[in-house]
């Protein structure tokens, strides 16, 4: 059968639309319904993070991180606050070590499941949506609990935490665990395994092992085309040396590797990963330990500069750090997973249907603060 | 007035370093004397600091040896490399950090540095432009094999009049958008790159914001743009 051409057209998806997950706009050359080339324009959500950081002491960066990504701010913390204890050489206590852990871990868990409810709606799975963000709101209550917020924590502070655990806390968490182990079959019942789901991903936007290298693409995407590459395992920070976890891999269950549906289902498969990660932290969870042991009075790191990367639920999160020994960073660059994967888009979404597109984009899990920061 | 109170505080203060506490103490105003003794633990951390400054950077050295030794050694054998292949192209070696590069032969660096079997570095995992001062501007790349997973980091410094840099976004392709960024926040120039605009702010915007003498324009379109503060009020 011959390729019917039809006529070119432009089509201009965003910034204002649902599916592209915050105010971005793609610009799209169609071939009748076939996609030549998707042009991403970025900058609609720029708040001059880095511009700011300038300007503001090393404490206060802090509560900018959690607004680059929004849905993942207990992981911004993290990467901050571990690159600058890197840079100032500080040690912080085992208690510490181990709830900023579990924290990041509930907060992996809460991410993927918007970011797959999310990917779900896309393609117009509204059901799933819902289960999911019921019980990520659970994870909220976790945190609200904790420390009062809910989206914007600022939580981690380098050196400490801004709040020790509440009481009950724990047994909050194992419940909640309890709770969510067997949802996850749940959410493999209604999308993993649904007829329409795999039609619409199955082999749709392959993203082979090398070009996901070339495009810095990481985390999640980067393993479901099946490199096996985890900051917490290749180039463990904090204490997650210690823990026993997999890191899940794309095979190309439905389809063929680095296809849609092996983004979908690794997330899957790590939040099974983070719950393991959970219950170890949980039970060998110091009794003892000051959250404020180790905060410095003044933050003045040392001359010097420091790349710092650690694992966020979208892929590699690394700060580049100068600093000119005063209290205020002389340069603070963010390197964001959801802008090198967002990079990619225009590679592996031409040739596919304009539907498909927004499949890929959804699978591909970014979040415009993130982006444009 | 004020600069016979700061006189007699900063005779005070030396007092103080002395050991002489009475002094201080003795004065009656109450403003001036905790003036005076605030003056005088500024003076006595500055002096602390002072001492400590050398001891701490050498260990803050010793540790970034410790911790990188094998990036160390891996820096020393690139360069080994480079000078060999690519001679004159080296700026000052022995950087435990870094390697400092000259911008003429970065492409062809580059294309070693990814081809070259023993170093195989196939993700440039972050581009970043910075304003060192003294008219010169600096692109740092973080490179990472995944192969051999180890880790290095380049910088080549370029002067502002002629800020270009050749482009290695054929080479990674991730290189694309961080050197649009780069170009967009601080004016680098990157030869050879086929898209160079601006990623982040609009295409018309004056200026290039993370350069340390960056001056916000007045009007965008008739929207007046509010200016940056100065420090944190």
């Amino acid at each position: 059968m011959g390729v019917v051409h039809g006529e070119e057209m432009v089509l201009n998806i965003g910034p204002q639309h649902p599916a592209t997950h915050g105010v971005l706009r793609l610009q799209v050359r169609t071939d009748g319904e076939v996609v030549s080339e998707v042009t991403p324009y970025l900058g609609y959500l720029h708040r001059c993070f880095e511009k700011h950081c300038e300007n503001v002491t090393y404490e206060q960066v802090i509560p900018f991180t959690d607004r680059c990504d929004y849905l993942a701010s207990m992981t911004n913390n993290f990467g901050y606050v571990v690159a600058m204890e890197d840079l100032m050489d500080i040690k912080v206590n085992e208690r510490v070590e181990h709830i900023r852990v579990i924290m990041a871990e509930l907060q992996r868990i809460a991410s993927h499941l918007l970011g797959l409810g999310a990917f779900g709606l896309d393609i117009g799975a509204f059901t799933p949506f819902l289960h999911m963000l019921r019980d990520r709101e659970r994870i909220l209550d976790l945190f609200e609990m904790t420390c009062g917020a809910r989206l914007l924590y600022n939580y981690m502070w380098v050196g400490g935490l801004s709040h020790d655990l509440p009481v009950g806390f724990v047994e909050s968490t194992y419940r909640f665990l309890d709770y969510f182990e067997p949802k996850i079959d749940e959410f493999v019942n209604l999308l993993v395994h649904n007829k329409i789901f795999v039609e619409r991903t199955a082999d749709v936007g392959r993203l082979p092992q090398d070009v996901a290298i070339s495009y810095g693409v990481s985390g999640p995407n980067l393993r479901a085309s099946g490199q096996k590459w985890d900051l917490r395992k290749d180039d463990p920070y904090s204490i997650y040396d210690r823990f026993e976890f997999d890191i899940p891999v794309g095979e190309g269950g439905k389809g063929s590797v680095g296809d849609c549906w092996d983004r979908f289902y690794v997330r899957v498969l790590e939040m099974k990963e983070s719950i393991k990660i959970l219950r170890q932290a949980l039970s060998s969870l110091p009794k003892e330990g000051d959250v404020y042991q180790s905060l410095p009075k003044k933050i003045r790191p040392p001359i010097g500069s420091i790349y710092k990367r650690t694992e966020s639920p979208r892929g590699d999160l690394g700060y580049y750090i100068e600093s000119d020994g005063t209290n205020i960073p002389y340069r603070l660059k963010m390197r964001s997973p959801a802008f090198t994967a967002l990079s990619v888009i225009d590679e592996i979404a031409a040739g596919w249907l304009l539907s498909d597109v927004l499949a890929i984009l959804g699978s591909l899990d970014i979040v415009l603060g993130e982006i444009d920061r | 007035m004020s600069t016979d109170q700061d006189k007699l505080i900063a005779e005070l203060v030396e007092k103080g370093l002395t050991g002489d506490m009475e002094s201080i103490n003795s004065i009656e105003d109450r403003v001036l004397r905790s003036k005076a003794k605030a003056a005088l633990a500024k003076a006595k951390r500055a002096a602390k600091s002072q001492e400590t400054a050398d001891p701490q950077k050498k260990k803050s050295e010793e540790k970034s040896s410790d911790d990188f030794s094998s990036s160390v050694n891996l820096n020393e054998r690139i360069e080994n490399m480079i000078n060999e292949k690519f001679p004159g192209s080296l700026v000052n070696k022995n950087t435990e950090t870094h390697i400092q590069l000259k911008p003429d032969q970065w492409f062809d660096i580059a294309t070693w540095l990814k081809s070259e079997s023993s170093l195989s570095f196939d993700s440039l995992q972050c581009q970043t432009g910075i304003d060192v001062g003294d008219n010169i501007l600096e692109a740092r790349y973080n490179f990472h094999s995944m192969k051999h997973k180890h880790y290095t980091e380049i910088r080549i410094a370029v002067p502002r009049q002629e800020a270009t840099i050749p482009s290695v976004e054929q080479i990674w392709r991730i290189a694309d958008w961080f050197e649009r960024e780069t170009y967009d926040m601080l004016g680098i120039e990157f030869s050879g790159h086929r898209d160079l605009r601006r990623i982040l702010l609009p295409d018309d915007w004056e200026g290039w914001p993370l350069r340390k003498d960056y001056q916000v324009q007045e009007t965008y379109h008739g929207i007046v743009v509010p200016k940056m503060k100065e420090g944190w009020e």
